[in-house]
């Protein structure tokens, strides 16, 4: 049963990417200029990678992703954990949550820029900036959605507060942590983009960018397909973890 | 005193205030003996939780004493509490068997090997009649099977005092009835000294072999009813005469003062 509605599942995702090819070859007849090569040619154009460079490429933005979101998981589960926990430090940091999570994390790239260069750090600092917020909110929430008859149980029997944080604080903040990551990877992707932008060789921005400038569209184009790969690897693990660890909350 | 007489939590003068300063308990005295099973009928707001989370040692601040076998309960911490809550309080995150293995280490059942640990969880299992579910998650299981699975895992803790808050209200009445059944069943092979909360007349009945009534005046005294059917089969229970005169009596109290 389950393995025909993944195999289902399969082929709609399949079929999915065929029409897309289709719409794209399309566009291309219609457009019929350099701008849109033909799926075909970008392809060709992709296995004519080499295969050292592009490794490269996509190793320096995953090493950044991967970061960026530990930091963020760090950084995000241990206020989140803090203001979950304890009214005061809720009452203290959630106006600066509030008034902080609107901005446009993207815009404060110039002066993350400003203040720790063009180098790794700055991009690592981006990702990490979108991620945090979200994960600040969402464990805080988490933690604060268990009730508290679950803490009750295991104080009438005597655990410390060790014991329950063990059991059942952190427990409660790692199970939104994977919907979260969920959500925000597509934004930190995009923000990874734009600082590969500047001040780096190596990259998939830099890659596509640099592709760009030097108008090879087909690379350009084997690129974005490359990056949406990337991209698209890393929900697949998402998922993975969630499948994993996330055991518990399907009602089978 | 006797010795007999201190045999069994004894809750004397206790008061209780809510964080405003309303009183929740006003001066409550109760004497449950050791080994015996009481149940709790009362209107809601009447202070019945707060009795058992202050039992528990939930409630940090009140006054008057609770003591256990002449020991005060908070300051020991040898008297061991299997707690069930009417929302199960069971973590979704660990399975059936995890649940009550947490349970075990944690009220430090330590004397016991790996192998005994895993024994005692498999029988508390089989009698509450869900082995089959020992490796399933919380949310996967009905209310009913939940339930069964927090009191599998308030016995397997073998605790000296249990105590049910309204653990059966969020069932349906066909499964209410088969887990009354197997919870005193269960009750009756290991005798724990148990206060049970209901708000159902029957259940109180049913499962008590004293009735304490509380009322909504918190001035007024606990009234304490003897119940003469708790020798009698269960089975029988429903449909004897006594039930009958006892919920009628139970009924018309409830009028009077709630």
């Amino acid at each position: 049963m389950v393995t025909k509605k993944r195999f289902s599942h399969l082929i709609r995702l399949i079929g999915v990417l065929l029409g897309m090819n289709l719409i794209w070859y399309l566009l291309y007849l219609l457009i019929d200029h350099t701008i849109l090569p033909s799926p075909l040619d970008v392809y060709v154009s992709l296995f004519h990678l080499e295969g050292q460079e592009v490794a490269t490429h996509i190793g320096y933005s995953l090493s950044r992703v991967f970061v960026g979101v530990i930091l963020a998981l760090i950084i995000g589960m241990l206020i989140g954990i803090l203001m979950g926990c304890s009214a005061l430090w809720n009452k203290l940091l959630d106006p600066v949550i509030y008034l902080t999570y609107p901005i446009p994390k993207i815009a404060l790239l110039p002066v993350v820029m400003l203040f720790f260069g063009l180098g790794e750090s700055s991009k690592i600092l981006m990702v990490m900036l979108i991620l945090v917020f979200q994960i600040i909110i969402s464990v805080r929430d988490g933690v604060k959605a268990i009730p508290q008859n679950t803490y009750d149980v295991l104080s009438s029997i005597g655990a410390g507060r060790v014991q329950k944080f063990w059991h059942v604080t952190l427990p409660g903040a790692l199970s939104v942590i994977l919907s979260t990551i969920r959500i925000s990877l597509g934004t930190a992707l995009s923000v990874l983009f734009f600082t590969e932008i500047y001040g780096t060789e190596y990259g998939m921005g830099y890659f596509i960018m640099d592709a760009w400038l030097r108008m090879d569209y087909k690379e350009m184009y084997a690129g974005i397909l490359l990056f949406s790969l990337v991209g698209f690897v890393l929900f697949l693990l998402v998922d993975l973890c969630e499948h994993k660890f996330m055991k518990w909350r399907k009602s089978v | 005193m006797s010795y007999l007489r201190n045999r069994g939590l004894d809750i004397r003068n206790l008061t209780v205030e809510y964080q405003g300063g309303q009183a929740a308990l006003k001066s409550v005295d109760l004497f449950l003996p050791e080994h015996s099973i009481y149940t709790i009928l009362g209107p809601s707001g009447c202070g019945k939780s707060t009795l058992l989370r202050s039992i528990a040692g939930l409630v940090k601040t009140y006054h008057g004493e609770i003591s256990y076998n002449g020991k005060a309960l908070p300051e020991q911490d040898q008297v061991l509490i299997g707690l069930v809550p009417q929302n199960y309080g069971l973590l979704p995150w660990k399975t059936v068997q995890s649940n009550i293995r947490t349970a075990m280490r944690i009220s430090n059942s330590g004397t016991l090997t790996k192998q005994q640990q895993e024994q005692r969880i498999t029988n508390w299992l089989e009698s509450m009649g869900i082995a089959d579910l020992a490796h399933r998650y919380p949310l996967s299981l009905s209310g009913g099977q939940q339930q069964r699975v927090a009191i599998a895992r308030a016995f397997a803790i073998s605790p000296q005092i249990m105590l049910l808050d309204e653990p059966f209200s969020a069932l349906d009445a066909i499964t209410r009835e088969e887990i009354q059944r197997i919870f005193l069943g269960n009750w009756n092979s290991l005798p724990t000294t148990t206060l049970f909360v209901t708000h159902d007349v029957e259940e109180a009945i049913l499962l008590g072999e004293k009735i304490i009534m509380m009322t909504s005046n918190k001035e007024d005294p606990l009234i304490v009813m003897d119940n003469p059917l708790f020798s009698i089969k269960p089975e029988e229970k429903r449909d004897s005469e006594q039930f009958f005169q006892l919920s009628k009596e139970i009924r018309k109290v409830m009028q009077e003062k709630w």
